[in-house]
């Protein structure tokens, strides 16, 4: 090993170049006087310098620079076209400690990839992003790129870039722009001045990022002789004296920040998982009522639906039905059906509750059905099996519709009750006591248990829930 | 006094060096002058150094672009003789760091909604990293997995889209470690893209796709039109991956767990598609006797010095390369068929009249199946656990007995062209093949199968 490979980040020999034969296990796939092999070589020493090697991931973007991977001897992953700084924010998150670079071209940041590059720089995770601009596709072949300048050529805008194909995107002050960045950089690379400060600035850019510091990005105005159709003497004239023009160099942004990014750390902890998805060790059980499976109204497997309006209570009603079941013993399922709206639409449950399991979750032609509102009984009320009980909300629903022979129907004024309570919200609650009186479906102490549950973090509620929870009952029970 | 610092000169390898010319207007001394003569080895025509008036300086090494072009000390080319051969390995073997069980105790079954099932099921498997978009009806993984993740000091990420999304799941799960997001169709259509660079570059990653109306925006009722895209169309190119179909809370979190075993053992996505119902629905869920601490493969790029000569890569210029690349991919695409075909049955085991159905529509054709047999009709029900791979290896003993097939589903035959695919290539003929279809975020009834069943008697009396 020579002592160039000491204090570089690249590999010694190209082996993924061609599979390493000939010279290009030794020299890069750019054209002469293109700017890449400059970027790569700052990043090269910037990388050696500050002994991140080990730790560095390179993510290599879809463009002229998508063989990146060629050269650094570093982690390696390849991206899709202007996904780089999502692929690289995956690489920093997965591991706080590497170091990721996202090194990408004009049109895959600016054009294709703009949404993952605002995001990921506005997030301000210290990831680090070289950008090099220079003016056009390379790869594709010379086809007009975002930060093609007004006026020039290129095989997609024959004419020159004019008002129809816009203006060219100033990256670098869009970046700068954002909260989420503590340094933005433009350079260039057309003279021994500019290269010495692109190379300070890439290095800057990955120390800020090696400190925890934030998201840095460097844009590099580059020359592309090859598709300008330019010596690479005029190409670099040309960066120096137009391009400069519209994008002109230096600090965009550059924000003392203390190093603030430990990253995410797994922690591994059975007690925790157990406390934190609510398990319970079957050491500790919860309470049981001894309820039986209610073959009064089927042998097999009960459906009850609810139904009202959003904010009526019937998901958390339905939800607590199904807790107390499953705790039981028995299988049971909630399913519910909701309008677009989040508040004020329909809004339907439909619970299950089976003796072994249940196989159609859905409630077609329910035992049981609690309407809120008089759509709700009018359009399910028909619905109701044979046997089968139907609690309405008497204090909003005034003309009762004739129910089916063989059904049970009880008036119970839930919202009335429940405003009564002092707490309008728990008119659910009426209506489960009146479920369970007129259905015998759970015992009372199985759903109040539940429901105990669920308000854990709510104690003051309790008295009013179980107040309500009686009240139902006591409705239902002087319907006789 | 004074001391003369020796520097020295630069080094110049005419093979490497392309002519640029940056060299020269960099020299102070104008000591480098654009060359005349082609380079019989590279066919380029490289700069001339004057080393007389050359005072090493070393401004021309920092403005030459090529790594070793231009040198402080030489770079050695090899061996002309030998720069055909073989290509040369440098590289190392990076270490795989290897992942543990921790024991959970017996504990009470859980009431969750299927989309929280799958989400705790990805916590005990050890994903601590969840990247995703809001979409219904998936969004309650997404919303778990934001409130719980940081407790457990993993990371959410809200994406600025799907698109954003898998890309950072193909970084994170490229790092080695156990990545998933929630999504619904229109979500799906989204990542294909990634989806295909996943299965390029083997990186593994668990979706669970919560399936809705289609097409376009359709709905957020249950569906299952993306078997198609799922079996058949992930991404560009030669592309499959495992696709598991739950029917239950319960199994939304065990396949969840599976999945992320199936993605790791085999460096694949892995996708978990409920229909709608599934993700919403809640039921009881028993948890698993242990939970799981991810460790880190050998190829992942970690980024640290025991993965540091890694790729994850999708692009193979050569074609010879690629077409190797690919060969590897459908030989591990082989070996999944044979190895992991799932599928469960119903009082199959005699049956003249089989249902085919997955996910929602399985559970309902199991309660017309409980029906029919009571009516004394011969019916049984084949279930798919996994999607692709067909799982027809499972159903071609019940093709000795079985006359009719009914498929049961919520699309337009997708189930139904994926069973027909397996039977053409397991050569299984003989059974006529009927449907029960609903579509635009409708479930069939079990109701419907039963009269459906009745039909079918009707035609075949």
């Amino acid at each position: 090993m020579n002592s160039s490979q000491e204090h570089s980040a690249f590999y010694e020999h190209f082996d993924r170049h061609a599979h390493g034969k000939g010279l290009k296990g030794a020299s890069t796939h750019y054209c002469p006087g293109c700017g890449h092999g400059l970027a790569h070589k700052f990043l090269s020493d910037a990388i050696a310098t500050l002994g991140i090697q080990d730790r560095t991931v390179a993510v290599s973007p879809v463009g002229c620079s998508v063989f990146l991977y060629y050269y650094f001897d570093v982690g390696n992953t390849q991206a899709a076209h202007g996904r780089a700084p999502a692929v690289a924010l995956g690489h920093k998150l997965a591991n706080p400690d590497s170091i990721v670079v996202s090194y990408q071209g004009d049109g895959d940041l600016a054009s294709i990839g703009l949404a993952e590059i605002m995001h990921a720089a506005q997030l301000g995770v210290p990831i680090t992003v070289i950008f090099v601009n220079n003016a056009i596709y390379g790869m594709t072949g010379g086809q007009m790129a975002p930060t093609t300048l007004p006026g020039q050529w290129s095989t997609t805008c024959p004419n020159g870039r004019g008002v129809m194909e816009g203006a060219p995107l100033k990256v670098a002050e869009l970046i700068a722009g954002l909260d989420g960045p503590i340094y933005v950089e433009r350079v260039a690379l057309f003279d021994q001045r500019r290269r010495k400060q692109a190379h300070k600035a890439i290095e800057k850019a990955m120390r800020l990022q090696v400190e925890g510091r934030g998201f840095a990005f460097v844009e590099v105005l580059s020359e592309c002789p090859t598709h300008l159709k330019m010596t690479p003497e005029d190409a670099e004239l040309w960066v120096k004296d137009t391009m400069t023009q519209t994008f002109p160099l230096g600090v965009l942004k550059d924000v003392e920040r203390e190093p603030w990014f430990e990253g995410p750390r797994p922690k591994f902890d059975a007690p925790q998982m157990m406390k934190l998805v609510g398990a319970v060790s079957v050491d500790d059980p919860m309470p049981r009522f001894g309820g039986e499976f209610p073959v009064h109204l089927d042998p097999e497997d009960v459906s009850l639906k609810l139904a009202g309006a959003g904010g009526d209570g019937a998901q958390t009603a339905a939800m607590l039905i199904t807790r107390a079941a499953i705790r039981e013993g028995h299988d049971a399922t909630h399913i519910p059906s909701y309008g677009p709206e989040s508040r004020g639409g329909t809004s339907y449950a439909d619970v299950h509750v089976a003796r072994t399991e249940v196989l159609s979750p859905g409630a077609p032609t329910p035992h049981v059905l609690v309407a809120f509102n008089a759509p709700s009984l009018t359009k399910f009320g028909p619905t109701v099996r044979k046997g089968g009980v139907i609690i309405y909300d008497s204090s909003v629903i005034n003309d009762v519709p004739p129910v089916r022979e063989g059904v049970r129907a009880f008036g119970v004024p839930c919202a009335a009750i429940a405003r009564e309570l002092g707490v309008p919200l728990v008119k659910n609650v009426v209506a489960l006591g009146a479920v369970c009186a007129a259905s015998r479906l759970l015992p009372d102490e199985a759903v109040l248990t539940a429901l105990r549950h669920a308000l854990k973090d709510k104690c003051a509620l309790i008295a009013s829930n179980e107040a309500a929870f009686a009240a139902g009952r006591a409705a239902v029970e002087a319907a006789g | 006094m004074t001391t003369v610092k020796e520097r020295t000169k630069p080094v110049l390898l005419p093979e490497l060096c392309k002519g640029c010319g940056r060299c020269i207007e960099a020299c102070p001394k104008h000591c480098i002058t654009l060359g005349e003569e082609i380079n019989q080895t590279s066919g380029l025509v490289p700069v001339v150094i004057d080393y007389d008036v050359c005072n090493g300086c070393g401004l021309c090494i920092s403005a030459c672009p090529e790594p070793y072009g231009l040198t402080a000390d030489g770079y050695e080319l090899e061996d002309p003789a030998k720069l055909f051969g073989a290509a040369p390995h440098h590289g190392r073997t990076p270490a795989a760091i290897p992942g543990r069980a921790i024991p959970l105790p017996k504990s009470e079954p859980l009431v969750l909604k299927g989309n929280y099932a799958a989400a705790v099921g990805a916590l005990l498997a050890g994903c601590r990293h969840v990247f995703g978009y809001p979409i219904t009806p998936s969004t309650e993984g997404a919303e778990l997995m934001a409130s719980f993740l940081p407790q457990l000091d993993g990371a959410f990420v809200q994406a600025v889209s799907e698109v954003a999304t898998v890309n950072h799941m193909y970084g994170c799960g490229g790092a080695g470690l156990p990545v998933m997001t929630f999504t619904s169709s229109p979500g799906l259509s989204l990542m294909l893209e990634g989806i295909s660079y996943m299965i390029g570059a083997e990186v593994p990653a668990v979706f669970i796709n919560v399936m809705r109306g289609g097409p376009g925006l359709g709905n957020i009722g249950p569906s299952q039109a993306d078997i198609k895209l799922l079996c058949r169309g992930l991404g560009h190119g030669d592309t499959n991956a495992i696709v598991l179909a739950p029917s239950t809370p319960q199994e939304m979190l065990d396949l969840t767990i599976e999945a992320f075993r199936l993605a790791f053992l085999y460096r694949n996505p892995v996708f978990v598609a409920p229909d709608g119902y599934l993700g919403q629905m809640t039921g009881r869920v028993q948890l698993p006797d242990h939970m799981l601490v991810p460790g880190i493969p050998g190829w992942a790029v970690y980024g640290d010095a025991a993965h540091r000569g890694n790729l994850i890569n999708s692009i193979h210029l050569s074609e010879a390369d690629l077409e190797k690349h690919n060969e590897k991919l459908q030989a591990k695409l082989a070996r999944i068929t044979a190895n992991e075909q799932r599928s469960h049955t119903h009082r199959a085991d005699d049956a003249k009249i089989l249902v085919v159905a997955a996910s929602t529509p399985a559970r309902m054709a199991k309660s017309a199946i409980e029906h029919l047999r009571q009516e004394g009709v011969s019916v049984g029900l084949f279930m798919p656990v996994t999607l692709w791979p067909f799982p027809i290896d499972a159903l071609r003993p019940l093709m000795a007995h079985v006359e009719d097939i009914l498929v049961v589903e919520a699309s337009a035959g997708q189930l139904e062209d994926e069973l027909r695919l397996a039977m053409s290539h397991a050569d299984l003929g003989g059974a006529r093949i009927h449907h029960l279809r609903r579509m635009g975020g409708m479930l069939p009834q079990e109701p419907e199968i039963r009269a459906r069943v009745h039909e079918i008697l009707e035609v075949t009396r």
